[in-house]
């Protein structure tokens, strides 16, 4: 009862009000294809000007999973990945060729056959959500910019940003560990690390529910580490989601070592362990978004908004 | 939760639940069944097919006698004339008519049954003139006379024939030890004889015949196995005149003297339930359906006082479609506890409504039983996914080898089910297939999707809440309320409004943030 109390006391959000007071208040049933389905969250992306990983190929028929290795001749490294796929199922990422081997992070590695088998499976449905036929896409491979790939040990660490009717209101980076196997799914043992909207540095860090102050792989440490690039990932991440209607949107952004941040997909449905990372709830600072909400702010006006809800949120977490 | 919800909630539960209250305390309709054993709603039907000729169909119907009272009965056919004919206390029901096209006849009745004890009488008495004439004599059903039967009476070495019992003990003895029963043997007396194994029927004309030619009056008898779940079964039996009283004897079930509690007796005499003159093609089937209440509640639930009700009670509709419905009301009872577990708790389930149609599939096998289907259909998911991996399959076909292996092992089952719960498992065998195909597929899928884990903690989840949904499902009291008392799904309805607009923490949550409850964590 006490913890109830607490939980309510601080604004954590819980499913069942996630569903009903936002996405199912604010996410039109019929705009959820927009984000679901990468091939069309890429295209409008471009349309927008908005720096997202390239496209190399797309593959949608079984046929063409034949000529995919003379398609991929000239590619050293890339990463194929379902269009509809959820949670980071069903994703390969090659970095590099040895003779007829493909090599994967983490020394793992196999061959053609093995890849066209599972471009097949993409093909099939296997990993989209409802089970349909898929198509499966082929992608630049990221090279994570070296302040943030210094943290992890294996796989490409994302940030995560919750967009709120144009608002971005809490962020977190999700950082790939030995444990997860490279994925950055908090689900499977990947570390959550809360963001400062304001100052763009890690608060806080966990594994699971277990707080953390360094990596359990190396030992670095994952406090106030600085994001690379993190004001134009805010507002990427705010453009991106002012294209699909959606008022409630979790954007994942990456930091490329080159190209800086890149918005590698949306999420309709965002999940709540967010708060876990930030030790902080988002009820507080989804309805300062209401109440301070003014239609036809532009972009910049809508992230300092945002970047002021926040801090004001953890100064009242701290007095 | 809105205001909005709060009210259309409270608006349906109201009303379900004043109806229920009206019902249960205005008209006095029993709310908690009596508990009542050996009650039977028990319905005959015949379809005949006619080519426009005059004819009649005769069906055995039972008596009130020892061991059993019947009330309650009804009948109704189309264009044809009903008439109850008696002769010896035996009742035969006559429709008769001109047959044109199909007809289709239904007789029911409610049935009180109890164990009938007959103990055998030891003192002798010589059979009246009436009983040896009508029960002793040969005929080419029961071929008393014939040598082959002369010849086995003689090295059994029977007892004096003033003692009725001790033959009848012999020869009761002779039939169910040394003669198999076996579903591929013969209905025929002297070849069931010749054989050692005999279909029931088989064994039982031969008791009859052995009897009759050791001079004991016998007949046969026929009548139903009430079951407490499923359909009927015809069962067999033997009847002999010792010192003024029919004993029963079962040589197929090895009792003797006595008629078990779940045992209706249709027709004694002969073994024939339904006969018919005059038409092309007659079919007959028995349905029986286990009341839940005592006889005069039964009265004032199919005829409430108040005559919009009377007209509106299921209890009065024919017995297939209230088995159905029975089934059928318990659903919402299911839904509801899967949205609690859901919502409120918090558990990953598979699909929405899995756990309610695995509970469902469960209530036509044991709980036992179905948990080892389900175990078994999981081992088969991961087994198929490990075998079929070097394979390189495409979704759907791997998915339909899976389903094609859960065939072979149900087929499997029915070779070596017919010594464990065989009738059990098979009753009610396809509604369970098709809701354990759904469970291969979204275990398969989850499991391609989420991996081994998450599908496992989902399985096991989806396991759980059926389990908490099975004993609803098995309850009689729950069933008697739902079917009883529909208006409660109104009611049922306004709680589920109330858990969909709820926007309060889950269990899960509370589980997943309880760090965040705690002050110290949060410093940094």
């Amino acid at each position: 009862m006490r913890t109830l109390r607490r939980l309510r006391e601080r604004g954590i959000l819980g499913i069942n009000r996630r569903n009903l007071d936002f996405t199912l208040r604010w996410n039109e049933r019929r705009l959820y294809p927009l984000v679901d389905d990468k091939l069309q969250t890429k295209r409008l992306l471009d349309a927008a000007g908005i720096p997202a990983p390239k496209l190399l190929a797309v593959v949608r028929e079984h046929f063409e999973v034949r000529e995919l290795p003379a398609r991929l001749e000239a590619l050293g490294s890339f990463v194929l990945k379902p269009s509809r796929g959820a949670m980071g199922n069903g994703i390969v990422v090659v970095v590099a060729r040895d003779g007829e081997w493909l090599l994967r992070p983490g020394g793992r590695r196999m061959r053609m056959p093995d890849l066209q088998y599972h471009a097949a499976s993409i093909i099939s449905g296997l990993f989209a959500l409802s089970g349909h036929a898929d198509a499966a896409m082929l992608e630049e491979r990221l090279v994570v910019h070296p302040d943030l790939a210094e943290v992890v040990s294996d796989g490409v660490p994302d940030l995560r940003v919750i967009v709120y009717r144009g608002v971005p209101v809490m962020a977190m980076t999700r950082l790939p560990t030995r444990r997860s196997g490279g994925r950055a799914n908090l689900h499977q043992g990947a570390i959550g690390a809360g963001i400062d909207l304001a100052g763009g540095r890690t608060t806080r860090a966990v594994q699971g529910t277990e707080p953390l102050r360094r990596h359990p792989d190396h030992g670095r440490p994952l406090l106030g580490r600085r994001i690379p690039g993190w004001d134009r990932a805010l507002e990427i991440a705010v453009r991106a989601t002012d294209r699909t209607g959606l008022g409630y949107v979790g954007a994942d952004v990456v930091v490329d070592a080159e190209r800086g941040p890149l918005v590698l997909e949306l999420n309709a449905r965002p999940g709540l362990a967010i708060q876990v990372a930030n030790g902080a709830g988002l009820r507080p600072r989804l309805r300062a978004v209401d109440d301070a909400w003014r239609p036809g702010l532009g972009v910049a006006d809508r992230v300092a908004r945002g970047r002021e809800i926040a801090r004001a949120a953890s100064l009242r977490l701290a007095s | 939760m809105t205001r909005a919800v709060l009210l259309v909630g409270g608006l349906l539960v109201l009303a379900g639940t004043s109806l229920f209250l009206w019902k249960a305390t205005v008209l006095d309709l029993p709310v908690i069944p009596s508990r009542v054993e050996g009650l039977w709603r028990v319905e005959l039907e015949i379809l005949a097919r006619g080519g426009g000729r005059r004819g009649s169909v005769r069906a055995a119907l039972p008596s009130t006698g020892p061991g059993q009272v019947i009330f309650d009965e009804t009948s109704a056919a189309e264009r044809l004339v009903f008439a109850i004919r008696s002769e010896d206390d035996q009742r035969t029901g006559v429709w008769r008519g001109r047959f044109t096209g199909a007809h289709r006849i239904v007789h029911s009745f409610r049935v009180e049954l109890s164990e009938l004890e007959v103990p055998i009488p030891d003192e002798p008495m010589e059979p009246p003139e009436s009983v040896r004439k009508a029960f002793s004599r040969a005929s080419a059903e029961l071929p008393a006379g014939a040598p082959d039967v002369r010849a086995i009476l003689e090295p059994l070495g029977l007892p004096r024939p003033s003692d009725a019992a001790g033959r009848l003990r012999m020869l009761f003895g002779f039939v169910a030890d040394e003669i198999a029963t076996a579903e591929t043997g013969s209905e025929d007396a002297l070849l069931t004889l010749g054989a050692r194994e005999g279909r029931p029927e088989g064994k039982v004309r031969l008791l009859v015949t052995l009897l009759r030619a050791a001079g004991v009056p016998a007949r046969p008898a026929v009548g139903l196995r009430l079951p407490a779940e499923g359909s009927p079964e015809r069962v067999v039996w033997a009847e002999a005149w010792i010192a003024g009283s029919w004993v029963p004897a079962f040589p197929v079930e090895g009792v003797l003297g006595r008629r078990p509690e779940d045992v209706l007796l249709l027709r004694s005499g002969s073994l024939g339930l339904v006969e018919a003159t005059g038409v092309e093609a007659v079919t007959s089937r028995h349905l029986a359906l286990r009341e839940l209440l005592r006889p005069e509640e039964l009265g004032a639930m199919m005829v409430p006082s108040q005559p919009v009700l009377a007209s509106l009670s299921l209890y009065r509709l024919p017995v297939g479609t209230q088995a159905a419905l029975r089934g059928l009301l318990l659903l919402p009872l299911g839904v509801l506890v899967t949205a609690i577990f859901r919502n409120l708790v918090g558990l990953r389930t598979f699909g929405t409504f899995m756990p309610v149609l695995i509970a469902f599939a469960l209530r036509y096998t044991s709980l036992a039983t179905g948990l080892l289907m389900v175990a078994g259909v999981i081992a088969l998911g991961i087994g198929g996914r490990l075998a079929l991996e070097r394979l390189r399959l495409l979704l759907v076909p791997r998915l339909a080898i899976l389903l094609c292996v859960v065939v072979l092992v149900v087929t499997g089952l029915a070779l070596t089910g017919r010594t464990l719960e065989g009738r059990a498992f098979f009753g009610g065998v396809l509604l369970p297939m098709v809701i354990l195909t759904m469970l291969i597929e979204r275990f398969s899928v989850t499991l391609a999707e989420e991996g081994v884990r998450s599908a496992l903690v989902q399985a096991g989840s989806s396991v759980v809440v059926a389990v908490a949904v099975y004993p609803l499902f098995r309850s009689s009291f729950a069933e008697h309320l739902m079917f009883g008392f529909p208006e409660l799904v109104v009611a049922i309805m306004g709680v589920l409004v109330w858990i969909g607009g709820y926007t309060g923490y889950r269990l899960a949550d509370v589980w997943r943030f309880r760090s965040l409850a705690r002050t110290a964590e949060l410093e940094p």
